[in-house]
């Protein structure tokens, strides 16, 4: 069974936003609702300042904090490795939350809330809201776009080589910075990435093993 | 905190103490509180304090649980997970101390002196311990948050719990109830002298658990959340209700009203505790910024 992971080259990433926005477009995710971010700061002291960009998600650890913590089950990791909530049974808790050292969890509370205040809801929103029904008081998070892998794992597809089965924010960056694959296949370019160029992992001493990897050469 | 703040610095958590997760200290603090109650009740065979106790809990503990939840008909599926989640090994753990609470009292009020109200005293004191501990394990657990994991949290809260269990039943003594008035002063002064110490021991633990660790503790000590901290903890919860409970001691006739205040004090200073450490809680940032250099 495939161990599905991802690799982000920080050196290509251009903090466009564009897997940002991907993402809420695949997913129609309400406002104030982000699956993934782009994070930026500044290292060192001046003159001697560099930028740092960090686009960041959900790392679908292979230890998750939050499938330990879970009181209910609504938290669950697949065999494939992708990290997944049951909405119909998360009580909205929020341990989930306090457990992930990455901070990759948002509580939905208002399921009313719309892009264009007092305007009610866009068509788009409306479909949105039908294809993806999002609970208020249960938490949300990215899963790695499963529907794409999981229809085109059926169709005979490879995710990370065909579009179509790939996660938005990897086909979306426009610098190529995102990569996925098999993290259990090792001749994927995944992991091939991650032995050439010594990728690494967000907070390892935590201990999670996340399935997102980072290279900086 | 600036949205572009978001973990590239020490990011606090809000989601346990902000807007409805107010509810969550209060749910913790009123656990530890009743367990406490109960167990010091039991000591000075109080039944009107054992009912409190339950009270307590059922009712405040319970309630304030079910307003934080996003979705609380659904509760039940809390107990499903007690092989790795706190959370369902302390509503499991509430669940017992409610139901063995509550047979414990039927059978003292009517069956006293049998050996079934020995054996469910025995087991709600085991319930009773494990619901004034767990909110301690459930945040000592969470690694992520420096100040939190910490294996001095469940002494802690235990500790808040029974001095907030002394000061109630003194309460009840001052109102006329039949307890043991100098009995509860003196494990009260007793409790608060534990209380202060495992507060010095767990901050200065707090100061060896990395730069975040003391990013934390400079909130608790120095920063918002320094009022609830020295006001509310270490003025009217330890200071004043020690002096009270020192010059009671020292054989001094202490008016009922003042007990009462310094009663009140032990009450706040487990709640101001609890609502400390969950506001100054908060996370390492994701990026390898130069706030690592702190």
């Amino acid at each position: 069974m495939a161990r599905w992971g991802m690799v982000i080259n920080l050196n290509k990433c251009i903090g466009c936003y564009a897997c940002m926005i991907a993402c809420k477009q695949e997913h129609f995710l309400p406002p104030e609702i982000f699956w993934g971010r782009v994070l930026t700061g500044e290292a060192g002291k001046y003159p001697a300042i560099r930028k740092l960009i960090y686009p960041v998600l959900c790392n679908h650890c292979e230890e998750a904090a939050c499938v330990d913590v879970c009181p209910t089950g609504a938290t669950t990791k697949r065999e494939d490795g992708i990290v997944i909530i049951d909405y119909d049974k998360c009580v909205g808790c929020r341990y989930c939350m306090m457990a992930c050292p990455y901070q990759q969890r948002t509580f939905y509370t208002n399921g009313k809330k719309e892009y264009f205040p007092n305007q009610g809801l866009t068509e788009l929103e409306i479909i949105g809201r039908q294809l993806y029904p999002f609970q208020e008081g249960t938490v949300v998070k990215c899963n790695f776009c499963l529907e794409r892998i999981d229809e085109g794992v059926e169709r005979g597809l490879k995710p990370g080589t065909d579009r179509e089965a790939t996660p938005a924010c990897v086909i979306a960056c426009p610098a190529k910075a995102r990569y996925f694959g098999d993290l259990d296949d090792p001749t994927s370019e995944v992991s091939r990435l991650i032995s050439e160029k010594k990728a690494f992992q967000l907070h390892p001493e935590f201990g999670t093993n996340p399935s997102v990897y980072y290279i900086t050469r | 905190m600036k949205p572009y703040e978001w973990m590239t610095t020490y990011t606090p958590q809000e989601e346990w103490i902000e807007k409805k997760g107010i509810f969550m200290p209060l749910a913790f603090y009123f656990g530890s509180l009743g367990g406490g109650l109960y167990l010091v009740s039991l000591y000075f065979n109080s039944l009107l304090g054992m009912l409190v106790a339950w009270l307590i809990v059922g009712v405040l503990k319970g309630g304030s649980h079910l307003v934080d939840l996003g979705q609380p008909f659904r509760s039940w599926r809390m107990v499903l997970r007690p092989q790795s989640s706190w959370i369902s090994r302390g509503l499991i753990l509430v669940i017992l101390f409610l139901s063995l609470v509550a047979l414990q009292l039927l059978i003292s009020s009517f069956f006293p002196g049998t050996t079934w109200e020995a054996i469910f005293k025995v087991l709600a004191v085991l319930a009773a311990l494990g619901t004034c501990a767990y909110p301690g394990f459930t945040l000592n657990y969470v690694n992520a948050i420096p100040l939190w994991n910490s294996a001095m949290l469940p002494l802690l809260f235990m500790a808040c719990g029974l001095l907030g269990g002394f000061a109630i039943l003194q309460i009840i003594g001052v109102f006329g109830g039949n307890v043991d008035l100098i009995g509860v002063e003196f494990g009260s002064l007793v409790l608060l002298f534990v209380t202060a110490i495992f507060i010095i021991t767990y901050t200065w633990s707090a100061s060896y658990s990395g730069p975040y660790g003391k990013m934390a503790l400079k909130e608790l000590l120095k920063g918002k959340v320094s009022p609830a901290f020295w006001l509310g903890v270490v003025l009217l919860g330890i200071v004043m209700p020690f002096a009270i409970a020192l010059l009671g001691y020292k054989g001094m006739q202490i008016p009922k009203m003042l007990l009462f205040v310094g009663a009140l004090g032990e009450i706040i200073c487990g709640l101001s505790l609890t609502y400390a450490v969950l506001k100054s809680g908060g996370y390492r940032p994701l990026v390898p910024l130069s706030s690592d250099e702190v």
